[in-house]
């Protein structure tokens, strides 16, 4: 991998006096100042944001700044690491290991403090029993989403060497589908908007050019720095001339800026895709030699979007055709424009399609792999822990027994997970066996991932007989459902590393820098080396230190971590149109790394898994046109996941100043809808339908449109009783969970994708009232110790 | 004396709230307290698929431009952390210049603790009762009965 030094491009806001040309670890004012590229915990994506951690002599952490020599974020810096100090000083942080007779499950003051050294006993006991009576399939590890704990392969090959890793989301319907559509069809991980961010001069690079367009799918990356795009970068290039389209149900910030803004109804994508596809291919405004030579199954698709011409598409959408038109028109005849696909396109049954018709509208008008259109990586790139340790650790025989990989090859092979909605089967089955032993890592599903939570709930506590869980705060789930904690040190007392975007696209990389000592806690490649030198030994004697399974791990053998951390980020060497230039491909041919070598418009790995080769559209299961009957009972499409600048998912609830800016969870409502129930803004409702409801705040706001209901996700409270003792579960978190709405088996016949924003529901006030008492919050988590 | 602001493009101020969250752990101020705030104009409809949507941070009268900082010539918190980067400090006649180079700026003079600011209340001994204007009014009119209780300065005299 070849690499060069990061720039350090001074904003014009900077003052003058900076720290800018800083080395990585220096002293100011007696304080001695490390620079960081983190990542994790608390929870966020992997932008690596630059930042300087002020340690004093008593080696406490008393100030949080962002770094100004980041090459992305240039000091600039989200209220979550602002608060970084409240997070890792909480006084409900967790320090120490943690034990309680499983037969306590749910209630807070059983927990016992132990040492590190019986906790490991313990593990060790459990799990040489537990695998030794049903074999090492029986462990399962619950992976969450973003953090580096969500991504820790290595537990399960490695440490547990179990082939069951699963991220417990319905469908795996986040990030993933989009991944595996790119990957079946291109034979490139991911495709992301090119925003300089592998240039040294970035967006003033001589290789750059400046998105004409940029089309923002499904995705609101300012508060949520989604799958590692550092989402104020789009402000960045709107500043330099780039214009919007927004594919989005809701007004949002972005969409107000938009030269075109298409709401659709939710879970409808596909079909405007097919539509946006049509017009470009029958106006001939596609990149024709794009097409000729780099792709494949272009005449069949162009028969398959006839298909959906736009007055159809119109139909189906609600997004009028004029508009449809005009926004295919203006994406295509930018030169170049880019892509921004988001978490709505895993979200729906229908995601595999949604993603494959979107790669297609990037491929034929040429943007892939082209500077400001699709940056993508080569042979080499792809996330960089994927796969690694499972041939030694599981071998051919166990990963047959991946749950899930017969029935949905397609999910379990590409992303080495069991398949989540399965998984969930088997715990409430015990087929295809029983699964007897777990651990979170990164993961708080009953308040956040999982559909259904209270089910899955139950199927933990009637399956597994032994639980780990390993954070930096109780949670829900493992207040719920744990009979051992761990307690996660925080980025600030770390070491790791860190690539943007997961590796997937070539851009930039980093150190995350220990700058305080971390108590008890240890992060997840500490754990992960620990509890593989006791379980699986065999499988670590070639790392001494946790930095040899660093160097190994993460950085290929071809850095050592105690070079990387002096430069604390290196840019990845970036180049274009690699399909003219032979590394796409493993046998250094030209074109793409698919069996035809060319981007497959009609997807021979899609056949492979019994599924149509070529995108289509399907109702969302739950909608007024496939469920008109159930519609007339819950008359509004739903979707979820509403993103807030406070949180990163289910984290930060018990950080006050986070907590103040957003204290309870809130459902919007268009305001004529509002008007007719008798809902006043801020009032307390509940969202309901068949399978489940919830309490939530009314946001009575012209964001959602007269029959579309949009909630946030992940609450819990972590003020309020911590028993589980009632169907509101542990710290009330069934009160207001959404995912009470969402089903599990609901998803697309590759075995990705879910329903999360494509569901129906009604809502009706409440008399009665559950808002947040900040002062409480303050009280209980604002004295930091 | 110098008066130094805030010069706000708030064009592309995205409402991330990083400015309030910075300035809260910079003064530490305590939940309930804040030293700038990010005011919020929208969304409403100004005609079919258009929308206001304005995002302002505004300093409150607690906002003391980061004294403790600028002082050493670095940057107020607010300027350093805007994810947008929309935020800069300077001198109120510098900042001011910049005005007419794009429209949806708006440039803010903050007054840490105006109350406070104004000092305590001393009375100024060369001040006593004011009396009333002498008004020239014409005799015998109803204004000349309205002002009859009035004292005989005259206007010009005060």
């Amino acid at each position: 991998m070849k690499t060069k030094a990061t720039p350090a491009i001074k904003l014009d806001t900077l003052s003058d006096v900076n720290d800018l040309g800083k080395p990585w670890r220096y002293t100011e004012d007696g304080l001695t100042v490390t620079r960081s590229s983190v990542w994790s915990p608390p929870g966020c994506h992997p932008v690596g944001c630059g930042l300087k951690l002020f340690v004093d002599d008593n080696g406490r952490l008393v100030r949080v700044e962002g770094d100004e020599n980041h090459p992305v974020t240039q000091g600039r810096l989200c209220p979550r690491c602002i608060a970084l100090k409240d997070y890792v000083y909480n006084p409900s942080r967790i320090v120490f290991p943690m034990k309680r007779d499983p037969e306590f499950r749910g209630q807070d003051d059983k927990w016992e403090r132990i040492t590190w050294d019986e906790a490991l006993d313990i593990i060790e006991e459990r799990y040489k029993t537990l695998t030794g009576k049903y074999g090492r399939e029986t462990m399962v590890i619950f992976t969450g989403t973003g953090r580096e704990g969500g991504t820790m392969a290595p537990f399960a090959t490695m440490s547990f060497a179990t082939p069951n890793f699963c991220y417990t989301q319905s469908g795996y319907a986040c990030y993933t589908p989009r991944l595996a559509a790119c990957a079946y069809i291109t034979g490139i991980p991911y495709p992301e908007l090119d925003y300089a961010a592998g240039l040294p001069g970035r967006y003033d690079d001589p290789e750059y050019e400046v998105p004409e367009v940029v089309m923002l799918w499904g995705k609101e990356p300012l508060p949520s720095n989604p799958d590692g795009f550092f989402g104020h970068s789009v402000i960045d290039l709107m500043r330099r001339g780039t214009r919007i389209i927004s594919v989005d149900p809701r007004v949002n910030w972005l969409s107000t800026r938009a030269d075109y803004h298409l709401r659709l109804r939710p879970g409808t994508d596909t079909a405007l895709a097919l539509a946006m596809l049509d017009v470009i291919i029958k106006e001939e405004i596609y990149d024709k030699d794009f097409v000729d030579y780099w792709t494949y199954g272009f005449e069949a698709l162009a028969e398959r979007a006839a298909e959906m011409p736009v007055e159809k598409a119109a139909e189906i959408t609600g997004v009028p055709a004029e508009d449809i038109i005009n926004a295919a028109r203006m994406y295509a005849t930018a030169k170049p424009a880019g892509i921004l696909w988001g978490l709505a396109i895993d979200q729906k049954t229908n995601g595999m399609q949604n993603g494959q018709a979107v790669v297609a509208l990037m491929a034929i008008t040429g943007n892939i792999d082209r500077p400001g259109g699709q940056v993508v990586g080569d042979i080499n790139s792809g996330l960089n822990e994927g796969g690694f340790g499972f041939d030694e650790g599981i071998g051919p025989e166990l990963a047959q027994k991946m749950i899930g990989i017969k029935e949905y090859p397609g999910y379990c092979n590409l992303i080495l997970n069991s398949q989540a909605d399965m998984t969930l089967g088997a715990m409430e089955t015990d087929e295809p066996y029983p699964l007897r032993m777990g651990m979170y890592t990164g993961n708080n599903l009953l308040a956040c991932t999982s559909a259904e939570p209270r089910r899955w709930r139950d199927a933990i506590l009637r399956s597994l007989e032994f639980c780990i869980a390993f954070d930096c705060f109780m949670t829900p789930s493992a207040q719920a459902t744990c009979d051992l904690f761990l307690p996660l040190a925080t980025v600030a007392e770390r070491e790791g590393t860190l690539f943007a975007e997961y590796g997937a696209a070539p851009l930039y990389f980093g150190a995350m820098n220990k700058a305080i000592e971390p108590g008890e806690a240890r992060s997840d490649l500490e754990l992960a080396f620990t509890l593989g030198k006791r379980l699986n030994p065999h499988l670590w004697e070639e790392y001494d230190t946790v930095r040899d399974f660093i160097n190994h791990l993460r950085l290929g053998r071809q850095f050592d971590f105690e070079d990387l951390r002096k430069e604390v980020t290196l840019q990845q060497d970036i180049s274009y149109f690699k399909y003219e230039s032979g590394t796409l491909r493993r046998d250094g041919g030209l074109g793409f790394n698919t069996p035809s070598g060319r981007i497959e418009l009609y997807s021979s790995a899609y056949r492979t898994f019994n599924e149509d080769p070529l995108p289509y559209y399907e109702e969302p299961h739950f909608s007024p046109v496939s469920t008109p009957e159930l519609f007339e009972e819950y008359p509004f499409v739903l979707t979820t996941g509403a993103r807030t600048y406070a949180f990163f998912h289910s984290e930060h609830r018990q950080i006050p100043y986070l907590r103040e800016l957003n204290p309870d969870p809130f459902v919007e409502i268009n305001p004529k809808v509002a008007q007719r129930l008798g809902i006043a803004d801020g009032q307390w409702c509940e969202v309901f339908n068949h399978i489940g409801s919830a309490k939530l705040k009314a946001k009575v706001t012209v964001t959602v449109d007269e029959n579309t209901l949009h909630a946030q996700h992940g609450w819990w409270f972590p003020e309020t009783n911590p028993n589980d003792l009632d169907e509101n579960g542990p710290y009330q978190t069934f009160r207001s969970n959404i995912n009470n709405l969402v089903p599990n088996f609901h998803v697309g016949k590759i075995g990705f994708g879910a329903p999360f924003k494509s569901m129906i529901a009604n809502i009706r006030p409440l008399e009665e009232s559950y808002d947040t008492d900040m002062s409480v919050v303050w009280d209980k988590f604002g004295k930091l110790v | 004396m110098t008066a130094y602001g805030l010069l706000i493009d708030y064009e592309y101020c995205t409402g991330c709230q990083s400015c309030e969250i910075t300035c809260k752990e910079e003064h530490d101020y305590p939940v309930g307290k804040w030293g700038i705030r990010v005011l919020d104009d929208g969304p409403w409809e100004i005609e079919p698929k258009r929308f206001n949507w304005n995002k302002i941070p505004v300093p409150t009268d607690l906002c003391d431009l980061c004294t403790d900082r600028t002082s050493t010539g670095r940057e107020p918190m607010c300027v350093h952390h805007c994810l947008a980067n929309v935020i800069t400090y300077g001198k109120v006649e510098d900042l001011a210049k910049k005005l007419p180079e794009k429209g949806k700026q708006v440039l803010f003079v903050p007054q840490f603790k105006p109350y406070e600011a104004k000092g305590p209340f001393v009375h100024d001994p060369s001040k006593g009762l004011r009396k009333a204007a002498h008004l020239e009014v014409q005799e015998n009119t109803a204004a000349e009965r309205m002002a009859a209780h009035r004292g005989d300065a005259r206007v010009e005299e005060y």
